[in-house]
């Protein structure tokens, strides 16, 4: 558990950290290496250079005014879930980062680097997701914006080009009469979900007029809810739940099997994720700031 | 020669207060915490070189070639030795008669059986240079791929598939067993039922993995292994290479745990001191987490097809059970065969029955070799006998806690001789239980109110009454060694006292214990007392830290020795107040005339006379104030006999688990939302570490019950494990807090009546938290028949027992 030899550099400019990414066919960026490292030293991932960015001017921006928060590539998920002024503009951000990881992962963990690995158990994708977040990146053509929807491609897998790198993210706030819930099974706390949920609730008159739930560690990318998108339009509390149940059973007909879970479970923990989450919007009269 | 062995403190000492019993602070704990133990990853020596391991990528396969130039033209790499060129050392050797010959190489040759299995090693100067050296040999090995073996089905019945071609079948060990009472109770019983049980494949997991150093020095090789048992890996080693016995000394330095995986003796035990006297220079191999997970010995894959024939009123008349246990490759020395042994030999914990029939068999697949794990088969047995008392009280009616009482072994019963030889001599059984029941009451009514609003949740509880052989025979293990221990008492003539022990420390407080065993024995002071272990050259031939034998061992020993120094002291004493030996007390550290408190010798005095001013000895006198003492524990039997019989442990602890879990349906997510343990281990020597054992058995048990399990592919045989992001242990997140008791019932044979308390908190959870989920959700007809529980795995419960015959 070795990593195999590689160059290493710590630019200060976003220039630099570009022109040293396209300089190798085999680079990439290190921001808090959660990820990253273990994987080299599998020798799974064999980059011939790691590109840190965390000394990268610029880079260290969290800043929240009312239109959303915008988070650059060097800041720590610590310092997000920190970050008093994130809280109540975009409250699935700390309801999200609670489930990564430990605090001592948290506090080298970048949330960018969580976006740019793609992790299909990870909450922040989803979240980006369900929020309808914009992430930043920028390359040896300039920069480009580009919506999480479109973003995440696939397992580990993004939008991302050779070159390139996401140099923030940009969190709409929840709106008015929104509810965010972010919930997730996982084997033990602090371990990616066996089977999650990131949504978006628009309570009108105390039941759900439109929401965008968004699944994760189902199958093999996070994504919308097409299904349950459709069955949750007026869910309300006298509701029995099982609409919608079906429809998210439905959504999940990709799930996957793994060590820790079937592709059954899978399936039926999202339904169960989802009413849960539903119920817990309604019952909150829409002034809910996030579970 | 027959020896006298001491059963308490020798009665010519007198104490103002002893500190056996008291809850003494552990003396290694200011080190560990402060980073000043010495682990191996913290030794190193001039010029030492780093070893990598090349590891089999394929679970079963011909070798045809490996082409080493490769690795060898990389910069820093100095050797890369094959199996080919280890033909001058002995293969493991195989000692248990009755098992299929393995022939295990010290590095895998012509044939590669499991995935990890090393077959070559790499000698560089730096571990990074050294594995990716690894990975050009293992890209220039060519494999012709064998068909696999990947589970027991497959071992049986597969398409003929075998691990060794010489063998009839993949059988290691096949111990039928025919008993007509049992016959006779089927036939008779109003009922019958039967069931396959399965308990999954795990690991010790030691925070520290295994590691060695070795280097020979003017023809003595000294090897540093993270080992449980130094003299048995000097043996081993002397055997193997071909070296004097005395030009070898292991050292087990500070050790972050074994849990029973390095009671083992590995290829690389073996290896890495023969690459250091072919190279001249010290080298140094450390498993990573990886070859942890992948190469030591893996344990408790075992599955029971039970038949059980029962009477309405809820008496269970027969038990028969056909106990497997995958032991994987069996590439290891000790095997792994005698776990499924304990299993079926203690299968019956704290109850009273006799009738039963055990079919014992191990099975080879292509898997990890599997072993020792703290426990040894017996949390395997109590998942088993209590998951038969919960059927059978389900399918008669009967209340779970009703059956159990109907079943406890009383104290009139003691000693018991258990269906397989087992001898109870003494326990707490039924009162340990009846507290269990007490103490988790309320928990059950206080989950039960606290989900009263959420119909998603269902509340149960579990139970198991266990007993805990402790301080078995290594004879039926290792087909060798028995099961006596040394320690060695040194006064020094300052009076201080040094006392040398066979067995060792891997973190559970062996220093502390044995300096309180040592004090009191000799009417010192603990702060008085030095102990040292884990090291050949300083400490009497033993046999290691395993099978909760510590605590009989040590103590046995060290009265022993104690006793013979003191008849030494009081020759001395006695010479120095012009008094007859008879005479001689010791007060509080002083040694007088019987009656009178004046004149008195101090332990330095007659230690000085000892080591220093021998003028002052008695005439004739021997100088020297050094003992030792071989401590066989009296009643441990090491063969059986010709009914098949054995009592191949010394003492038998006992205990009582409940558990209250949650469930919640929808989901299948579980919390335990309390755990009480009822303990009794006999004396105490030091309550605040048992109750450490206890803590961790039971964090170990919890991992077996609800997380751990290496999953292998069945198409490929290959791990679906690299790391800890596959295999999950318990973090303090998910381990509850616990309320631990004690009772303290004397052992009537074993010195001071202490009896072992290593491995009995890892017995219950298995148990426990399948009663606990399956009571909770019994009215959906649930019974959980393997471990571990999951959300995943009760959700396929729900589904299949839903609606089944065994929803009411």
């Amino acid at each position: 558990m070795k990593p195999a030899a590689f160059d290493y550099y710590r630019p200060t400019t976003i220039g630099d950290a570009i022109e040293a990414l396209g300089s190798s066919e085999v680079s990439k960026v290190l921001a808090g290496g959660q990820s990253l490292i273990p994987s080299m030293n599998f020798r799974l991932s064999l980059p011939e250079l790691l590109v840190d960015i965390r000394d990268v001017d610029g880079l260290d921006k969290l800043e929240a005014d009312p239109e959303g928060v915008t988070i650059g590539a060097s800041v720590t998920q610590s310092r997000v879930m920190a970050y008093e002024g994130a809280a109540d503009i975009v409250p699935g951000l700390r309801s999200a980062l609670r489930f990564v990881g430990h605090l001592q992962i948290r506090n080298r963990g970048t949330v960018c680097g969580s976006l740019a690995h793609a992790d299909p158990a990870a909450e922040l994708p989803a979240l980006a997701i369900a929020t309808g977040a914009t992430i930043e990146i920028r390359g040896p053509a300039g920069v480009r914006t580009v919506g999480a929807g479109d973003f995440f491609l696939g397992p580990f897998w993004t939008d991302l080009g050779h070159g390139e790198i996401v140099t923030g993210v940009h969190f709409p706030a929840q709106p008015s009469g929104g509810v965010t819930v972010v919930d997730e099974i996982a084997r033990r706390s602090g371990d990616f979900a066996i089977a999650g949920l990131a949504a978006v609730f628009e309570i009108r008159g105390g039941a759900v007029g439109a929401a965008r739930p968004v699944s994760f560690g189902v199958s093999g990318v996070a994504g919308r809810m097409a299904a349950a998108e459709e069955a949750i339009r007026g869910f309300d509390p006298g509701n029995d739940g099982s609409d919608l149940y079906a429809a998210a059973y439905e959504d999940a007909a990709d799930a996957v099997d793994d060590v820790h879970a079937n592709a059954e479970y899978r399936r039926e923990a999202l339904g169960a994720l989802l009413v849960r989450a539903a119920r817990s919007a309604v019952g909150s009269n829409g002034d809910r700031t996030g579970v | 020669m027959t020896v006298d062995i001491p059963t308490r403190i020798n009665p010519m000492i007198r104490h103002r207060a002893g500190h056996i019993g008291r809850a003494v602070p552990r003396r290694e704990d200011r080190s560990s915490l402060m980073g000043r133990q010495r682990y191996i990853a913290d030794l190193k020596l001039p010029g030492m070189l780093e070893v990598a391991f090349v590891r089999s990528p394929e679970a079963h396969a011909r070798i045809l070639g490996i082409d080493t130039e490769p690795a060898r033209a990389l910069s820093g790499v100095l050797a890369v030795f094959t199996g080919a060129d280890l033909v001058d050392v002995e293969s493991f050797p195989q000692k248990i008669p009755y098992i299929q010959p393995v022939g295990q190489r010290p590095l895998a040759e012509d044939r590669v059986r499991y995935v990890g299995s090393p077959y070559a090693a790499v000698v560089a100067t730096d571990r990074y240079v050294a594995e990716d050296a690894a990975t050009l040999v293992a890209a220039h090995t060519e494999f012709d791929p064998l068909p696999t073996v990947a589970n027991l089905d497959q071992a049986l019945t597969g398409d003929g598939a075998r691990l060794y071609d010489d063998w009839p079948d993949n059988y290691l060990v096949n111990f039928p067993d025919d008993k007509p009472d049992v016959m006779k109770a089927f036939d008779e019983a109003d009922h019958t039922f039967s069931d396959t049980y399965v308990s999954q494949r795990q690991t010790g997991l030691p925070l520290e993995c295994r590691g060695v150093l070795a280097e020979e020095v003017d023809g003595r090789l000294t090897v540093w292994s993270s080992t449980q048992s130094p003299h048995i890996v000097r043996t081993t080693i002397a055997e193997m290479i071909g070296i004097p016995e005395p030009r070898v000394r292991v050292i087990a330095p500070a050790m972050g745990g074994g849990f029973g995986t390095k009671t083992h003796i590995y290829p690389e035990d073996v290896v890495v001191p023969w690459i250091a006297r072919k190279l001249g220079r010290p080298v140094r191999w450390l498993e990573d987490r990886f070859e942890n997970l992948v190469s030591a010995v893996h344990a408790r894959d075992q599955r029971h097809d039970v038949n059980v024939a029962y009477d309405d009123d809820g008496t269970i008349r027969a038990i028969r059970c056909k106990a497997y246990c995958d032991v994987g490759s069996g590439e290891i020395f000790m095997p792994g065969t005698a776990t499924v042994f304990v299993t079926g030999g203690v299968l019956t914990g704290a109850y009273d029955f006799q009738n039963m029939e055990v079919h014992h068999f191990c099975v080879v697949t292509n898997k990890t070799p599997s072993g020792a794990y703290r426990g040894f088969g017996t949390p395997e047995g109590m998942f088993v006998m209590e998951r038969i008392i919960d059927r059978v009280a389900r399918l008669t009616g009967t209340d779970r806690v009703a059956i159990r009482r109907r079943m406890m072994l009383r104290e009139d019963q003691m000693p018991y001789h258990m269906h397989s030889g087992g001898r109870i001599d003494s326990g707490s059984h039924a009162k340990s239980f009846e507290r269990a029941v007490e103490l988790i009451g309320p928990s059950v009514e206080r989950a039960r109110a606290g989900y009263a609003d959420d119909p998603d949740v269902r509340v149960g509880v579990g139970y198991t009454n266990y007993v805990e052989p402790t301080t078995p025979t290594y004879h039926l293990t290792t087909g060798h060694w028995g099961g006596y221990d040394s320690a060695t008492l040194r006064v020094d003539p300052d009076g201080a006292v040094r006392v040398g022990l066979g067995t060792t420390a891997l973190g559970q407080g062996t220093e502390t214990t044995a300096a309180q065993l040592a004090s009191d024995a000799l009417g010192v002071d603990p702060d008085d007392v030095t102990v040292v272990m884990g090291d050949t050259d300083r400490a009497p031939y033993g046999l290691g830290a395993w099978g909760s034998r510590s605590a009989i061992v040590m103590s046995g020993s060290i009265l022993m020795a104690a006793d013979r120094v003191m008849t030494k002291a009081r020759a001395i004493a006695a010479h120095m107040l012009e008094a007859s030996p008879d005479d001689i007390l010791l007060t509080d550290g002083r040694f007088h005339v019987a009656g009178s408190n004046t004149p008195t010798v101090t332990w330095s005095q007659v230690a000085t006379a000892a080591w220093v001013r021998t003028v002052d000895l008695p005439r004739g006198l021997e100088p020297g104030l050094e003992m030792t003492g071989y401590f066989e524990p009296p009643g441990l039997e090491h063969l059986p006999g010709s009914d098949g019989k054995v009592n191949a442990a010394a003492s038998w602890s006992n205990g009582a688990h409940a558990g209250v879990v949650s469930v919640r349906v929808s989901t299948g997510e579980i919390k335990i939302e309390d755990y009480v343990v009822v303990h009794d281990c006999g004396t105490m020597i030091n309550p605040m570490i048992i109750d450490g054992q206890v803590h961790g058995g039971v964090a170990q048990g919890i991992a077996g019950a609800m997380y751990e399990h290496f999953q292998y592919d069945p198409e490929t045989a290959r791990p679906r494990f690299a790391s800890f992001m596959e295999y999950l242990y318990p973090t303090c997140s998910e381990v509850p807090a616990m309320t631990v008791e004690h009772f303290e019932t004397p052992s009537p044979d074993q010195p001071l009546g202490v009896k072992g308390c290593g491995e009995g908190g890892t017995i219950g959870p298995a148990a426990v938290v399948a009663g606990a989920v399956s009571d909770a959700l019994g009215d959906l007809g649930v019974e959980i028949v393997a471990t571990p529980v999951t959300p995943s795995s009760i959700r396929q419960a729900i589904r299949e027992w839903s609606g089944s015959e065994g929803g009411s």
